[in-house]
């Protein structure tokens, strides 16, 4: 069989973990050792995609899964390409300092793709059209942690809101309401910049809305972050209307939806009504519009104002809107809706929001399986998951790639995989990539880019993640992290010095 | 028994479509240590992820974990090591993707009910992340909670698959 040149666009979990599969699936002892070459090419200049852009810093445990993907990194069948944007047309949020590379450009030089870019932009809501304080859940997990994209944006000016209410109800929500109702002092220890911080400091939110449509068995959130905001130092939780927590009659709970009602029931650690921080779990509950700030207002920090229209459920567990309404004054408003794919990207399904992929294989618009390229991740199935979610996938893909390519060592009895491959429902294969490549060839923009200093490579990451912790451990903090100006004037690159 | 049991709570959950991942396809280091202590069924190498102790004679545990290909793999080990701990310094497929810190459900396990009850209960955390193990069954901990103590000595352990493998379904 001929090799696996492979070509994976982004660099995060599952770029890592189908990486890392197919690596040590073909070790020193395989005839197909050296048939195997990972370039792996990410938009962004640092590796790891969300475990480093959207972990939330009091999570650092979560970021442990890095030391697997340095291992797979120090395989010399594997590079990595920071700041190349493979594009097809020009994407709708690009990252600046990003080299464009054309997909046509790449695919010559490779036998195998993965796309693997995750999903990237936020789900917007169609009621809340976003402004300078009704802002996506994703842009405040940009500036905490200093994504590429927003280094030049300013931060949200937390020293004049006073109640910030946030619209869904899933971890991104909690891990956002924990960034703003944790003391600072709290958060100093971890990978929060400096900058956060101080802005964090400056804060004057007392209140934290989290508002859902449906109910809490239809909530998104896990239960470890539920039971994180139950635990705030400085923060209460407002009892839950009994009513909302009424489960119907007949219901049968998982196992993490009674831990979730038992965590709401029992509320907080802290009993509201002292000089705490106060959390509403709003349930039931859709946003319908967002008043414009009124010039002459009795309290000039809460000067909008949020209609909500009261829904129930229907014997589907779908939000009905009952006809009953209210209005929220707030300062801020943070959708926390979910994520899609960037549309620009190859085998974008418009329906789906992500790429269009059927067992781990990528299908084109025409429904013909692409021969040799691959979705993974969120950028395949959509954001959803955690960790080990992403982390089953990605092996199930890579364990595909390898019975495509190498049937006679990996095909297993039993699988549908294979007959899917003699014909059967995949149907006829349209091929697009390379049917040979050289195994260490490199598109040459990619070349160029790099002799400029553009580009990076796993070693200059590896440079950089041990300078921000030496950089952290002055601080007293587990890294203090560098943008790419900085990053480039430490590589030493465009005559920049420390 | 418990193989019966275990087999069948690993058939009960396929219909999630992860319980019949090929089997781990790891690199088997060799050259390194293979203590002489060790009973092996199945030959099994030390690996550099080996944070475990060496048992003084006269108090070895032991360790039996079920891989998904239904091969036993018996092991002498030390009092206070723990069972990912353990599953990675002889290369078994165990992710422990927190590196042991409770905040992943990459190192679920299932425990022979014999031995569930003789192991302190989990505490908030450890059900936090059970609750998103995949296959979860009436008798599965996280292996970086299990630390080997006297009433464990003997305990066996089953690896739910970790892939999700590609079902004739997903083509519908």
């Amino acid at each position: 069989m001929p090799p696996i040149k492979l070509a994976i666009i982004g660099a995060g979990p599952s770029s890592f973990y189908v990486a890392s599969r197919l690596l040590a699936s073909l070790p020193p002892s395989s005839p197909h050792h050296s048939a195997l070459r990972i370039h792996m090419y990410d938009r962004l200049w640092a590796p790891h995609g969300l475990v480093r852009y959207g972990v939330a810093p009091d999570h650092p445990e979560v970021k442990n899964c890095t030391h697997k993907f340095d291992d797979a990194a120090s395989d010399l069948r594997l590079q990595f390409f920071g700041n190349v944007n493979i594009i097809t047309t020009p994407p709708i949020a690009p990252v600046p300092g990003s080299v464009m590379l054309p997909l046509k450009s790449l695919i010559s030089h490779y036998t195998h793709l993965l796309l693997s870019s995750g999903c990237t932009l936020p789900t917007l809501h169609p009621a809340l059209p976003p402004s300078d304080d009704c802002v996506s859940a994703l842009s405040l997990v940009h500036w905490y942690t200093q994504h590429p994209s927003v280094v030049h944006k300013p931060p949200p000016p937390l020293e004049k809101y006073k109640h910030v209410s946030i619209i869904g109800q899933g971890n991104v929500s909690l891990d956002v309401a924990r960034m703003l109702l944790t003391p600072p002092s709290t958060l100093e220890k971890y990978d929060v910049p400096e900058s956060v911080l101080e802005v964090l400091r400056r804060s004057s939110i007392k209140h934290v809305s989290i508002l859902g449509r449906r109910g809490p068995l239809q909530a998104a959130f896990t239960t470890k972050e539920l039971r994180e905001m139950m635990n705030l130092e400085d923060s209460s939780m407002v009892p839950i209307d009994h009513t909302h927590l009424a489960i119907p009659e007949g219901t049968k709970l998982t196992r993490q939806q009674s831990r979730t009602m038992q965590l709401l029931q029992k509320g907080s650690k802290n009993k509201p009504g002292l000089d705490f921080q106060d959390l509403v779990v709003g349930l039931l509950r859709s946003p319908t519009g967002l008043a414009p700030p009124l010039s002459s207002l009795a309290s000039p920090s809460l000067p909008y104002t949020l209609s909500l229209a009261h829904n129930e459920l229907s014997p589907e567990m779908r939000a009905i809107p009952t006809g009953e309404t209210s209005t929220l004054r707030t300062s801020m408003v943070v959708t926390a809706l979910g994520h899609q794919a960037e549309p620009t990207i190859p085998w974008y399904d418009p329906s789906l929001r992500h790429v269009r992929a059927v067992g781990s294989r990528v299908v084109n618009e025409t429904g013909h399986t692409m021969k040799n390229v691959y979705a993974s991740g969120w950028a395949a199935m959509g954001a959803r998951g955690v960790l080990v979610s992403t982390m089953i996938d990605a092996y199930g893909v890579a364990d595909t790639m390898l019975a495509d390519s190498f049937p006679e060592q990996f095909y297993k009895e039993g699988d549908a995989l294979r007959s899917a491959t003699d014909g059967g429902s995949l149907g006829d294969l349209s091929e697009v990539m390379a049917k040979e490549a050289d195994l260490d060839s490199v598109p040459e923009e990619v070349l160029d880019a790099k002799a400029t200093g553009n580009v990076t490579d796993y070693n200059d990451w590896r440079m950089i993640d041990q300078e921000e912790v030496r950089r952290g451990e002055k601080l007293g903090k587990e890294r203090e992290r560098m943008n790419w100006e900085d990053a480039k004037a430490f590589l030493g690159r465009m005559g920049g010095s420390l | 028994m418990f193989r019966s049991i275990a087999s069948q709570t690993l058939v009960r959950s396929s219909f999630r479509t992860y319980a019949n991942g090929v089997p781990a396809l790891r690199s088997i280091r060799p050259q390194n240590i293979s203590p002489r202590s060790i009973r092996l069924f199945h030959q099994s190498f030390i690996n550099y992820h080996g944070h475990i102790h060496k048992p003084k004679p006269g108090e070895e545990l032991h360790v039996t974990f079920i891989t998904k290909d239904g091969k036993q793999h018996e092991f002498e080990v030390a009092e206070g090591d723990n069972i990912l701990d353990i599953a990675q310094a002889y290369n078994l497929d165990m992710e422990g993707a927190c590196g042991g810190s409770c905040a992943c459900s990459t190192c679920h396990v299932i425990i022979d009910p014999e031995f569930y009850d003789e192991i302190p209960e989990p505490d908030d955390d450890e059900n936090d992340m059970l609750d998103l193990a995949f296959g979860l069954t009436e008798t599965s901990r996280l292996g970086c909670q299990i630390v080997m103590t006297k009433e464990l000595d003997g305990i066996r352990v089953a690896l739910p698959a970790m892939t999700r493998n590609l079902q004739s379904k997903d083509f519908n």
